[in-house]
């Protein structure tokens, strides 16, 4: 028989374990996964309901919080620890925001960007931690008992992410008024000012360029409409789009573990981590491109 | 045919032909980034970063036939 090296000899036996973990979670089945698209009621202050995404997001508060403030109590000119890696985390948002605005505009955005980043990693990833659906209360529901989570992941609440977008579109709305102005700001929606010209080209004689110019004023007061529109529109988008990805991945994984419990999920744990950064880093992405296409002026012909 | 059997049918139908618009154009988007990489590779970090925003933009739809299927299944 061969001599079985070391990395030979973690394989086989890994790979052991991960069979009678599947074996074991074949014989022992797992209840039934209960879905609850909105977010159940942990208990209520005077009639203001307490749900557990909404214990969940004060927990992401506080562990953001309380790293930050680990990380910063006695700083060293070189870092060491855990005031390295946050370090490291704040000067990689730096140079993605920075990479993308600019020197100056990045500064004034990193705040909004790093912050909708880091609460959003912080939500998905903590949402991951065993015993975040699974520690709760015994319900009775129709016919059999099931239990209803503690703590839920906070991005799987319809309200976070909602929130969330609606925050950086009145902040994109902000930057874009104060760096342009009220009116100038306010011409890339209403852009009517070429429709009143031609208008009163028409009435002033010049009837070949006056209606030419309507029918071109018209088109661009209409497209003026369809931006304030989208605009509008991009708060749905983000919202579905985070909601709909932590979501999905949530039930995902119930699913896999409820199939073949402790082994199936491993894989997807995996995936539910990635997905997590990229959202985070799609959200604050996206608001920091929108920031800057509303602080660079339009060009006039 | 009663409501429980065309929910469930719905929600697949939902689902399955939500996702053709957005896999292909999630392709179309790597086939032009990957053009692009492979003449400039020196703009990766350009490419890379904008490639990544613009196929969330396209998922996103996916992830509304997603949530309509979703919706079809557990709550109504």
């Amino acid at each position: 028989m061969p001599k079985f090296g070391r990395r030979s000899k973690i394989i086989i036996i890994s790979l052991v374990c991960i069979l009678l973990l599947a074996m074991g979670g074949i014989l022992f089945p797992v209840d039934e996964p209960e879905v609850s698209l909105p977010a159940e009621e942990v208990f209520s202050i005077g009639g203001f309901e307490i749900t557990n995404t909404m214990l969940a997001a004060w927990l992401s508060i506080l562990v953001l919080g309380g790293v930050c403030y680990a990380a910063t109590r006695k700083m060293k000119l070189v870092p060491r620890g855990l005031q390295n890696v946050v370090e490291a985390a704040v000067e990689a948002l730096l140079n993605f925001v920075e990479g993308a605005a600019g020197k100056e505009y990045g500064r004034k955005f990193f705040p909004l960007v790093a912050t909708i980043f880091l609460f959003v990693i912080a939500n998905a990833w903590l949402g991951l931690i065993p015993g975040f659906m699974s520690i709760g209360f015994w319900q009775t529901g129709e016919e059999d008992k099931f239990i209803e989570p503690l703590f839920r992941g906070a991005n799987t609440d319809i309200n976070v992410p909602l929130a969330l977008a609606l925050v950086s579109f009145v902040f994109v709305e902000y930057w874009g008024i104060r760096s342009q102005g009220f009116f100038r700001y306010m011409k890339k929606f209403i852009n009517v000012r070429p429709l009143f010209h031609s208008l009163g080209q028409v009435f002033r004689g010049k009837i070949r360029s006056g209606l030419g110019g309507m029918v071109t004023g018209i088109i661009g007061a209409f497209a003026g409409f369809i931006e304030m529109l989208s605009e509008l529109i991009r708060v749905v988008s983000f919202t579905f789009r985070l909601f709909g990805n932590m979501t999905a991945g949530e039930l995902l994984l119930l699913v896999m573990i409820f199939l073949i419990p402790w082994v199936a999920a491993i894989p997807f744990y995996g995936l539910e981590l990635f997905l997590g950064f990229v959202q985070a880093l799609i959200f604050g992405g996206l608001t920091l491109v929108f920031l800057m296409i509303a602080v660079t002026p339009v060009e006039e012909h | 045919m009663d409501p429980e059997t065309m929910k469930l049918l719905a929600a697949g139908i939902a689902m399955g032909l939500g996702a053709i618009g957005p896999g292909i154009g999630v392709g179309i988007l790597g086939r032009g980034a990957m053009e692009a990489l492979g003449r400039n590779p020196e703009a990766r970090g350009a490419i890379m970063t904008n490639m990544i925003l613009v196929i969330a933009f396209c998922e996103a739809i996916a992830i509304y036939a997603l949530i309509v299927a979703i919706i079809l299944l557990f709550v109504i």
